[in-house]
Formats: C-alpha cells, sequence, structure tokens
C-alpha cells in the first residue's frame, strides 16, 4: 500500500483550501476550465458535479499501472478497492456520497447494518432478496463465507489485507478452504450460516471496527465453483453490475453490463455506462496528454497529474482539476536498531534539522505536494487534530528548521559534531528521490552526513521490511507514506505503531515502537463502544508517537485530480480519496473524440 | 557472429551445393541449440544466484506487505527457490518441451508446454505473454527496417558516389547526429511536437487485427524515431563499404569493358555492399525484436520491450528469463539466415 | 553488432572496419604494417598529416579535450562561479508549480544555465560534474573492453585449435545477448556497498565493468583476425624461423600492427558507452543521488519538456556534443589509419 498513492481516508475540505484555490486564481487564466461542463476548480471534492442519470456510453480509464490484482482477496491498492466495486459487492459498503460522508458504512448485500450481540462479540446479518451472480444463481450466505475465508490462503492468494483472518481467528487454527477438510470447504468456525440468507460472525474478541473490515472488498462473497484459485484475479467472477469482458494484464481491461445484477436488488450502484474500459500506459506524460486532449476521462490510480501534466491542465483547464487528499502522510522515520537512532535525541536532533518547506517544496509544494505534515495523524481519520498539533513547531516558526535546537540535541545525544548515516528510499517515484535528496541537504548544515540508497520499490517487504537488512544496511532513516486500510486509528496506525505488529519480514513498524502504552490504548481502542471515546483514544495514540520522536512527518499528501468532461455524477469520496467510481456516468455526446478513443482504449 | 566471413580459415573449402548448404545448416543450428543452453544457464545464475549474495529474498518480495513468514515459505516453496540451482534450471529446460505444473497449498497451477516458466505477479504462463506482445515489438522492428534499409542506404550510396560534395557532407553530419541522440530523447521530443504539439499523428497504439489503418497510424512516430537513429547508422556504413568497393579490380574492369555506370554499381557494387549491411540488419533486428525498451515505453507500444521493463521493475523473474530467452533466440536465428542468404548473394563466401 | 544494446547504443556498431570495411579483416594489410615505406615515412606519421588536414576531426578532438578539461576541473570551475551541484535553491522555484521561476528556465547571472525544478540546483554545476561520470565511464569501459578484447583475441587468433574456438564462441555468445536488458536487471540486484565503496561509486564501478565486458566481444574480433592473418605472413613466419618465441613474436611483431584497429575501435565504443551510462541512468539504474549525470538529468526533465524545456534540452545538447565529438574524432582516425580511404 505505501508504494501506491491510491489510498482511502476522509477529506476534510480545509482551510488550506481556500488558500490555495485563492493563490491559484493568480496564475491561472480564469476559473472556467472547461466551459461546458459550467463547473470549477475543486468543485468536486465536496459536492457533486455534472449530476445526471443518463446511461450508456463507454467510461474510459487511463492508467500508468496495474492492479496489484483484481482478485478481491488480494489487492491492497485504493484505487483496486475503489474498482472492485463495479464487480463485487460487500455485506456493508460506503455510502455513495460526496466527502466525508462517503466515508460512512451502509447496507449492501445485507438488510441492515448487522446485528450486534454478546456484549459486542457476535453479528448477524441477513442477505437482500434477488441478489445474484453472473450466471443468475444467487448469492448466498456460504458464498460470503467461503469468500472470507479465502483469506486464510495466503500462501496460495498472498497480498491482500488480513483483518478479517487476525480477528476472528488469532491463533491461526483454520488453515484456509484449500485445505479444508469439511465436505463443503466451509470449516472456519468464527462464522456460521445457518442458513442460505443468513451469516453470523462470532468474534473471539470485541473490536470496534469489524464492520470497517467487512467493507474491504477481501470480504466480497466468491462462488467456490468459480474459485480459480490464484488465477482468480485474472477473471473474477461478478456479483455486481459488471462483468469482465476481457483482461491483457498491463494492456487493458474491460467491463460490460452483467444482465443478471438487478438494479433493485442493489442500493448503492447506479451502472450508468455500459462499457468500463482501462487502458494502461507506459509513458505517463503521454497518459496526462490524453487525459487532457480528451481521450480518456480519468486516471485510474487517483494519484494525481505528473509535473508537465498538472502545469498545462492548471494554467488551461483548471475547473478540470480538484485537489482533494490523497489520504497519506508522508514521512521519515528512524529505526532504533540502528545506531544512533536509538537515541531519542539525535532522532530529534534529525526533527529540528530538517527544512519542512524544502520538503514540502520537493514534494510538489502544497498544491501538487500537500501541506506540511506537523503530525502523524492524517486530517481525514477521526481523533486527528490536523496542524493545529504541531509538537516541534514544523509549520510556524521552525519550518526552515531549527539548527540551534538540532545542535542542542546532537550534544544531548553525544555526537555533537553529528553522525553519519543512510536514508533509505524508493527509487520508483522522482518525488521520493527529490525528498530524500532535500532531506540530505538540511542534514548537512547540522554535521548529518547521509547517504542517499534508493532501493527497488517492488522489494519494500524484503528490504526495509526486514529489521535485520535494516540493522545490516544501517538504514537510520527510512522514507515512507502510510494511508489508513479504513478511517480509523486503528486502520491507519496499529500496523506502524503497535509492538505486537513487529515483523521479520513485511515489516512496517519500522521505527520498531514497542511501547506499552501505545499498546494498550490501541486494546483500549477496540473495546469501546462510543464513538467520541473512541476518538479521544486516537488523539492519545497520536500524541504518544509524536513523543516519542519517532517520525519526520513530511506532508499531509495533495494532488490534483484530472476529472473529464464528458463525466457525470463526479465527486470525491473520503472512503477511497478519489473519485467514486461506481457512480460515475459519461455524456457521450460531449466528446467528438469519444468513439474512437474507445476503441483504442481496450 | 558471421562465421562464413571471419578470418581466414584453413580448413579445405567446400563449393555450396546442396549437400553443404545441409551439413553447414546443421552445423549452424547445433551450435546455436548449445549457444541457448549456455545463455539459459548465465541468466539463471545470474537471477537466482546475485539475489542471494545481495541478501534480496525474492520470495518475500513476491508476498507484499505484511507478509507472514509462511506465506513467504509456501511462496518459495511455489517458485521453487529452495531447490538447488541446478534443479531448478533442469526443471525449467524440462518445462519447455514437457511442461510444468506447480503445485502448493492445495493450488495448482499448470503450464503446458512449451512453458518458458509462470509469472507468479499476473499469474499468467510466461510463453502466452511472449506470443502474445511479440506481434508488436515484430511490426515495430520491421516498419523500422524498412524505413532505414530505404533511406540509410540510399543515403549511404548517394554519398559514397558524390564524395565530398555538399551533399556527402551534409548527409553524414546528419547521419552522426541520428547515432548521437538518445532515443528516448528524440521519442519524447518528436512526441511533444507531432503528437501534443501540432496533432499531425498520433501515436496511440491500436492492434492490426481490429482496425489496420489506425495501426498503420499509430506506428508512423515510433518508426520514424527508430529508423532516424539506425538510417544514420547504415548511412554511415553504406558509404564506407560503397567507397571500399567501388576501389575494388572487379569493379574497374566492369567498368573498363563498358559496361554502363547504371549496371556497375546496381548491380555489381551493390551486391558486394549489401553484404555486410545484411550482417548488421540481422543482428540489429534480432536484436529489436527482443524488445525495443526505450522506445516502446516511450510510446506506450505494449510490446515486449515494455513488458521486460514492467517485469524488472516487478522483479519478475520468469518473465524477464522469458524475453532474455527469446531476445537470444532471435538474434541467433536472425544471424543464422544472414549467414545462408549470403551464400546466395555473394558467390565470394563460401561455407566454411 | 551493435544488436544487443540495440537502440540506445545500436550506433554502437563500431562496424566501420570489421563490417564496413571487409578488407581490414580479410586483408590486414590494409592497416598499418605492409603499405610499406612508399614515402619513406613512417605509418603513423602518414596517419597523422591525414589527420591534420581532417578539420571536422579535429573539431571533435578540440572538444574532447575541452570535456577533459571541463570534467577534472569540475569542482574548480563550479566554484568559481559560486555554484555547488548539490545545494538547493528553493527561493528560485515557483512552489505552485514546481518549476523555475522567471523565463528560460531560471537563467540569471548567477546560475548561467539555469536551475531544477522543485529543488532548484544549479544546472550549469551539475553539467560539469556530470561530464566526470560521463567521460568515466566512457573512457574506463573502454579500456576494460579494449583489454579484454586485446588479450583474448590474440590468445584466440595465435594459438588457434581449440583455444580459439572456445574465446569464439564465448564472444558470439555475448553478441547474441540482450546487453542493454541484462545490464538493467544485473545493476539492480547489485549489493550497495561492495570493496569499501558506497553510493554511486558502486553503481559506476558496476557499470564500468559490465559495459565493458559487453564490450569485449568487439574488439577480440577484429583483433583475432588481425592476428589470425598476420601469423601467417612473411615477417612473422621469418621471425619464427629464427627461432623468436611465441611471447616475442606477440609482442615484437604483432602487437605494434595491432594498436590502429585498437585504436580505431576504443574511439568508436567510447560515446556508445556513454550513451549506454545515459540510458541505464535514465531508466533508474545508473548513478544514485545526489550524483549528477547526464543520462539521469534527461530522465528527470522528461517530467517538465513543455513547462521547463530547457532543463531537457541542457543535457541533451551536452550528450549529443559529447557523443558527436567522439565519432567524429572516431572517423577521422579510422580514416587517417586506413590507407584504403583517400581524403
Amino acid at each position: 500500500m505505501t508504494t501506491q498513492h491510491a489510498s482511502r481516508r476522509r477529506t476534510q475540505a480545509l482551510a488550506a483550501a481556500a488558500v490555495v484555490a485563492g493563490l491559484l486564481t493568480t496564475t491561472a487564466c480564469g476559473g472556467g476550465g472547461d466551459k461546458t461542463s459550467g463547473v470549477g476548480y475543486d468543485a468536486a471534492t465536496t459536492k457533486v458535479v455534472n449530476a445526471g442519470t443518463t446511461k450508456g456510453g463507454a467510461l474510459r480509464f487511463a492508467a500508468t499501472q496495474d492492479g496489484d490484482s483484481w482478485d478481491t482477496t488480494r489487492s491492497y491498492y485504493g484505487f483496486a478497492w475503489n474498482f472492485m466495486r463495479y464487480y463485487s459487492r460487500q455485506l456493508v459498503t460506503y455510502k455513495t456520497e460526496p466527502g466525508k460522508a462517503g466515508a460512512t458504512l451502509t447496507p449492501d448485500l445485507a438488510t441492515d447494518m448487522g446485528r450486534v450481540s454478546d456484549d459486542g462479540r457476535t453479528y448477524t446479518f441477513t442477505l437482500r432478496d434477488e441478489v445474484s451472480w453472473e450466471d443468475g444463481k444467487p448469492i448466498t450466505s456460504k458464498d460470503v463465507k467461503y469468500g472470507i475465508e479465502r483469506q486464510w490462503a495466503q500462501d496460495v492468494l498472498s497480498g491482500g489485507p488480513v483483518y478479517l483472518k487476525d480477528i476472528l481467528d488469532p491463533d491461526g487454527e483454520y488453515h484456509g478452504p484449500y485445505q479444508d477438510e469439511s465436505a463443503d470447504k466451509l470449516g472456519l468456525k468464527a462464522v456460521e450460516t445457518p442458513d442460505d440468507r443468513t451469516i453470523v460472525f462470532r468474534l473471539p474478541q470485541r473490536n470496534s471496527d469489524f464492520p470497517q473490515m467487512l467493507a474491504i472488498p477481501s470480504a466480497s462473497p466468491v462462488r467456490q465453483d468459480k474459485d480459480t484459485k490464484s488465477k482468480y484475479g485474472l477473471r473474477p467472477f461478478s456479483s455486481g453490475p459488471y462483468r469482465f469482458e476481457s483482461y491483457d494484464p498491463g494492456k487493458d481491461l474491460q467491463l460490460v453490463r452483467n444482465p443478471q445484477w438487478k438494479e433493485a436488488s442493489d442500493p448503492i450502484r447506479k451502472a450508468y455506462p455500459d462499457t468500463v474500459d482501462v487502458k494502461f500506459f507506459s509513458n505517463a506524460n503521454d497518459m496526462d496528454q490524453r487525459l487532457i486532449a480528451g481521450d480518456y476521462d480519468l486516471d485510474l490510480g487517483q494519484s494525481g497529474l505528473s509535473p508537465q501534466g498538472r502545469q498545462t491542465a492548471l494554467k488551461q483547464h483548471k475547473g478540470n482539476l480538484d485537489n482533494p487528499l490523497s489520504g497519506y502522510v508522508r514521512y521519515a522515520t528512524f529505526p532504533q536498531n540502528v545506531k544512533p537512532f536509538d537515541n531519542e535525541h539525535c532522532r530529534r536532533a534529525v526533527i529540528h534539522g530538517a527544512d519542512h518547506l524544502s520538503l514540502q517544496t520537493a514534494r510538489g509544494g502544497p498544491v501538487a505536494g500537500g501541506d506540511i505534515g506537523t503530525n502523524m495523524l492524517p486530517p481525514t481519520v477521526p481523533g486527528a487534530q490536523g496542524v493545529t498539533y504541531d509538537p516541534f513547531d514544523m509549520a510556524g516558526a521552525d519550518r526552515n528548521g531549527n539548527v540551534a535546537k538540532a545542535k542542542q540535541e546532537l550534544a544531548a545525544c553525544g555526537k555533537p559534531d553529528g553522525f553519519t548515516t543512510t536514508i533509505a528510499v524508493r527509487n520508483n517515484k522522482p518525488v521520493e528521490v527529490a525528498t530524500a535528496q532535500s532531506l540530505q541537504a538540511s542534514l548537512k548544515k547540522i554535521g548529518i552526513d547521509a547517504q542517499i540508497d534508493q532501493y527497488d520499490g517492488s522489494q519494500t517487504s524484503g528490504i526495509v521490511g526486514s529489521p535485520d537488512n535494516v540493522a545490516k544496511k544501517g538504514y537510520g532513516i527510512v522514507i515512507d507514506g502510510w494511508a489508513a486500510d479504513f478511517p480509523s486509528v486503528q486502520g491507519f496506525g496499529r500496523p506502524l505503531w503497535d509492538g505486537k505488529y513487529v515483523l521479520e519480514s513485511g515489516n512496517v513498524n519500522y521505527a520498531l515502537i514497542k511501547d506499552k502504552a501505545i499498546d494498550d490504548l490501541f486494546d483500549a481502542y477496540a473495546k469501546e463502544p462510543d464513538e467520541a471515546a473512541k476518538v479521544r483514544i486516537a488523539t492519545q495514540i497520536n500524541h504518544k508517537v509524536m513523543e516519542g520522536a519517532y517520525y519526520l512527518p513530511f506532508t499531509y499528501e495533495k494532488y490534483l485530480n484530472w476529472r473529464g468532461g464528458r463525466l457525470t455524477n463526479v465527486y470525491m469520496t473520503d472512503a477511497y480519496n478519489g473519485y467514486d467510481f461506481i457512480s460515475l456516468g459519461v455524456n457521450s455526446a460531449k466528446s467528438s473524440k469519444s468513439s474512437k478513443s474507445s476503441q483504442s482504449s481496450q | 557472429m558471421t562465421a562464413g566471413r571471419r578470418g581466414k580459415s584453413r580448413r579445405p573449402v567446400l563449393r555450396s551445393g546442396p549437400l553443404a548448404v545441409l551439413t553447414y545448416l546443421i552445423r549452424r543450428l547445433f551450435a546455436a541449440a548449445v549457444m541457448l543452453v549456455v545463455i539459459i544457464m548465465v541468466v539463471f545464475g545470474i537471477f537466482f544466484l546475485v539475489p542471494k549474495w545481495t541478501g534480496v529474498d525474492i520470495a518475500a518480495s513476491f508476498v507484499g506487505k505484511q507478509a507472514d513468514p509462511a506465506a513467504v515459505e509456501a511462496v518459495r516453496e511455489k517458485l521453487g527457490l529452495s531447490e538447488p540451482i541446478h534443479i531448478q534450471a533442469w526443471e525449467f529446460f524440462k518445462g519447455i518441451f514437457a511442461g510444468r505444473t506447480y503445485s502448493t497449498g492445495g493450488d495448482v497451477v499448470h503450464c503446458s508446454a512449451p512453458c518458458f516458466g509462470y509469472s507468479f505477479k499476473s499469474e499468467q504462463a510466461v510463453w502466452p505473454v511472449l506470443t502474445d506482445r511479440f506481434p508488436v515489438t515484430l511490426g515495430l522492428a520491421l516498419g523500422a527496417a524498412v524505413l532505414w534499409l530505404v533511406f540509410g542506404v540510399a543515403a549511404g550510396v548517394l554519398s559514397a558516389l558524390k564524395r565530398g560534395s555538399l551533399w556527402d557532407r551534409g548527409a553524414m553530419v546528419a547521419a552522426l547526429a541520428g547515432v548521437s541522440l538518445p532515443i528516448y530523447f528524440t521519442g519524447m521530443l518528436s512526441l511533444a511536437t507531432f503528437a501534443f504539439g501540432l496533432k499531425w499523428l498520433d501515436a496511440q497504439y491500436v492492434p492490426f487485427g481490429r482496425d489496420p489503418g489506425g495501426w498503420f497510424g499509430g506506428m508512423i512516430l515510433p518508426w520514424i524515431t527508430l529508423a532516424f537513429l539506425y538510417a544514420a547508422m547504415y548511412a554511415r556504413i553504406t558509404r564506407a563499404t560503397m567507397m571500399e568497393v567501388l576501389g575494388e579490380d572487379y569493379i574497374r574492369t566492369a567498368r573498363a569493358k563498358g559496361l554502363p555506370e547504371r549496371t556497375v554499381i546496381g548491380k555489381h557494387a551493390m551486391r558486394s555492399t549489401m553484404t555486410p549491411i545484411l550482417t548488421m540488419l540481422g543482428m540489429d533486428l534480432g536484436a529489436l525484436i527482443g524488445g525495443a525498451i526505450l522506445t516502446e515505453s516511450t510510446f506506450n507500444l505494449p510490446g515486449l520491450g515494455q513488458a521486460v521493463l514492467n517485469a524488472i521493475r516487478n522483479q519478475d523473474l520468469p518473465i524477464i528469463l522469458g524475453v532474455v530467452l527469446i531476445t537470444s533466440l532471435s538474434v541467433l536465428l536472425a544471424n543464422l539466415l544472414v549467414d545462408v542468404l549470403y551464400a546466395v548473394i555473394d558467390p565470394r563466401v563460401r561455407l566454411a | 553488432m551493435t544488436a544487443p544494446l540495440h537502440e540506445p547504443t545500436a550506433k554502437a556498431a563500431p562496424s566501420p572496419v570489421a563490417e564496413a570495411a571487409p578488407g581490414a579483416v580479410d586483408e590486414a594489410a590494409a592497416v598499418g604494417g605492409d603499405t610499406g615505406p612508399v614515402q619513406g615515412r613512417s605509418p603513423a606519421r602518414i596517419a597523422w598529416e591525414r589527420l591534420k588536414r581532417d578539420r571536422l576531426a579535429l573539431t571533435g578532438g578540440a572538444v574532447i579535450l575541452a570535456l577533459i578539461v571541463i570534467a577534472v576541473l569540475a569542482p574548480v570551475i563550479s566554484n568559481l562561479v559560486g555554484q555547488d551541484p548539490d545545494v538547493f535553491h528553493e527561493d528560485r522555484i515557483d512552489p505552485l508549480f514546481g518549476t523555475p521561476k522567471g523565463s528560460l528556465g531560471g537563467i540569471s547571472g548567477e546560475h548561467l544555465l539555469g536551475v531544477e525544478p522543485v529543488n532548484g540546483r544549479d544546472i550549469f554545476a551539475r553539467i560539469l560534474h556530470g561530464a566526470r561520470i560521463s567521460l568515466l565511464v566512457g573512457f574506463l569501459s573502454a579500456l576494460v573492453a579494449v583489454v579484454l578484447g586485446t588479450v583474448l583475441g590474440i590468445v584466440a587468433g595465435f594459438f588457434g585449435g581449440w583455444v580459439d574456438a572456445a574465446i569464439s564462441r564465448v564472444m558470439d555468445g555475448l553478441l547474441a545477448f540482450p546487453q542493454l536488458l541484462f545490464i538493467i536487471a544485473l545493476v539492480s540486484v547489485m549489493p550497495n556497498d561492495m570493496l569499501g565503496m558506497t553510493g554511486s561509486s558502486v553503481r559506476v564501478f558496476v557499470m564500468i565493468l559490465v559495459i565493458g565486458f559487453f564490450g569485449w566481444p568487439y574488439i577480440g574480433r577484429v583483433v583475432r583476425g588481425q592476428t589470425l592473418s598476420m601469423r601467417e605472413r612473411e615477417y612473422v613466419e621469418a621471425a619464427r624461423a629464427l627461432g623468436a618465441g611465441r611471447l616475442h613474436i606477440l609482442a615484437k611483431e604483432l602487437l605494434p600492427n595491432l594498436v590502429a584497429p585498437i585504436v580505431v575501435y576504443t574511439t568508436m565504443m567510447i560515446p556508445t558507452n556513454i550513451l549506454t551510462e545515459a540510458a541505464l541512468s535514465f531508466l533508474g539504474v545508473g548513478v544514485k543521488p545526489p550524483t549528477a549525470s547526464w543520462g539521469q538529468m534527461l530522465s528527470n526533465a522528461i517530467d517538465y519538456y513543455d513547462s521547463d524545456p530547457l532543463y531537457m534540452i541542457v543535457p541533451g545538447v551536452a550528450i549529443f556534443t559529447t557523443v558527436l565529438a567522439f565519432n567524429l574524432f572516431g572517423d577521422g582516425v579510422r580514416d587517417a589509419l586506413d590507407p584504403k580511404s583517400s581524403r
């Protein structure tokens, strides 16, 4: 997830956005952009743009990157989760509403949000009538259970989130459907299916975020006779309004209508376009040009235009742009198993020494990069305080760094003359390297000599994800980013900060935080049924993390998102921090190029 | 490379005849097969041993975020990474002829012959990926080759005939410029100018089968860009060779006999000039067919080069291995073909 | 020939001698040796006189010399203009677009070629320092190729038999190898620190070795061919008849005659290597930041091709000029050493 931009989590339209918008009008010609759409800059961040219910046409996505997998069980990319709603349904899902409301849950396959009993440890759902697979057979509770069981088959279906597996079977007693001894392959004890319409979850321990985990596509139903195991991602069997027509990895993908899907059975999906086409590009600049030219409607990755496209679009088509939060916090973290970062003062020295404004510029400035991050909880997670909590004065007086304070901390750390270390950074995004270079330059001023080591971005889990390897390579500073898997402090911070989540390989608690106070707070959060109390705990956790000086946050990331002129019903949802794909329609009359491009987009 | 031309052989010389051609062919085919085996072994060594030294765990990188050790182990088993290297290599060889089955954790994946490996990143057998992308690259390479042969050779011949003239100087400086520019630079420049700026050409790839006209239109820019580089090279070689040939005795003889200049150049001189050109063409085509990485990634052409670049970024070893092999194979085959053609074109060449 | 490195280096075709002038191989006579002292001047002298008359080649040579001086003196020159290649100047950057303030990529008296987008590093200083990497990789990898190619080529040609067969097959194999692909893959699995080196030094070292390693068969083939044909020549036969040892023959008789083709090939190979380095850095497997390299600059600049075209043009022109200079000079040297071309 960290390698990808695509993300989730709610956006709060910040006051900063207004400042930025003001700034923009000075450089961009008018605010009109696409005159015909009659909308403006950043319009779709908070409301629905081009509301319309016209059916038909081809919705054309362009992408520089294929999904990690189109198998609902195996994906961790935010944009893929967003896209999966076209062909998969869950018991509950996110509302199709703009902004913050889009991140609240609503029943999908289920008739309600579940009946909770047994002190919050039992959830019972009933399936709707007339929900069916693409071959017309009804979707049963057993299909839902089987789909969830697939999470246990990590040896075959690696890559996706395993929250349900961890919550429902913390001791790892079940071994997944492929090694299931029972005849119906439904041996998972924690889930019961008394009849075809009813499904009961029995949690060993209460977890107040459980419904959130059911909304992740990895909780989608999968039909046993259609499960092609490791190959399922090439041709998932549809439970939603569209089904796979063709898919050629890295080249193109096309969805067509699933005639068996009944609109009456689905309160969420509108299914306006006739087909959904995706075309993959290897040259991002080429892709941006074609988006701007109208050959394609939007970017599948929802990661923003590249620098060239950004400039063209801001100058000539400002009205077609939105500037939302991506849900990511970008930061550097300090593995404590690399000296001298075992010493809190040396960590503080780096935080004080960093030039936060320079880091922000390296990440693309306030518009394309985002506001200076002052703490680790992204503004989209409940309990976050945004820039009002700024313990290191990063967005204030010390925005260019504070050499004096940094030197003090260095002295306290016993390294008054500085030290040498290595910054580890992924090589697959120029902006990452630019960030590392900015940090390198400002650390030089306080006597810290940092080498930059670029590692293969596809190898994260084995390189920075292995504490042994980190120690061996001497990675004192790891540059990374993180977004929540679901909108809560648990969905964002537990893998990063909970001492129990330190792993031998695939670790993401790079700082190796093992703080009992933090662990206890996470446990308390999971047990807490009261929303207001949950928010308070989230704030406390964030404070604990910042007080330990484990992280140097850079930005609360933002991006410039292209909104094609043909799109109808466009809005940003905080559930996916991108346009809500499932609600989009196209106004075919608008672009003369549509027919030609849809041809080449397959 | 070109065995037929290399140095002097002290072996008795065989005159071309059907039998000689056959033995020659068999010998060359055998050599090519041996070469391919060696290449497979070297590639295997590099991709499977080097990560071991450098401490990169290939299996872990396949599992992704928050990998639990059991999952890594399972992937390792599926990939056969825990087997000794020679077993892995043998399994691979066997798969080419007999197909291969990967199984673990109740999942069985069959990869039918010819199995050149299986990509666990995209869950596809390598061979279909190669055959699917091959036509794109072939179209790119052949189209560009036609362009650069026509223009490169013509410019070279003209330069040689008008040596020292303004045309000669100009053409040769242009040719030097052509070979001195990185192709991703010319590619992006031409894309920015002709596709985005002037909008003369739309360099979008459309499969030939769907719309031949669209395919042709989309290929024009990539062809020209690629051909520019090679035409420059071919013009230089042609000029040098032609000048050389024009100084040979048999050309003087032909002229002395009073043959018209057109015949001298067109029939006699061209024939010898084409020999080295053909050698180069064989190798260049062979290599390009293995993937024009930079051209394909600049122009978003879904060919072998793009596939392999993605594979390198994803550390998708089976695909890399497959493309390396197919490239080597096409270079070997192209050379073989050229050497055989030699015997036909140039009677001086013997099947040594 | 060019083949394995396909596009970026395709030009490689140091073919001029090998293929373009078949005579060079089959009639090694051509180069050096037995043109005989017709005019009573040494072959080297003849070549020099010819080269002197070739203005294009001389221009190329002058540019090369200038580049070498620039590369060696890069830190001094950039100090003179008061610029460090790694220092950020964010005050020169428009925070909205990340592009340099002012027209023409931020060119000013202070920043002679403007500044980089995003971080505002001085492009002039980076171009100067980039020349070091380009020339270092260009020259040293050519050296590796020349040493390997000469030694193995002579061994193959001189000893013949199975030694020759083995070496020739290895050369064929290497030439059939998808080089660029292979180099990319190899560089990307290389460790970050080895032999006491870290950062960019490792990458530069690996690039030199690998590019050199894939380059030697080109020279090896020519040297082998020359050796093979010279071995049969009268003066070698004579030396042998007089009881000269093999080593002696190698050193005294063969090496001097191999100088010409080796020189020609080297000048042809250097620009190819420079382009390969640029391509590798372009693809992200070359030098590491903050080290400046032309290829890497070009790669970053592609994202600004329209909004800050100067950023793309400067390294593009640098690569072009350098490669062109080497090619012009190489052509001149070839013509000068080849008595058949009568310029």
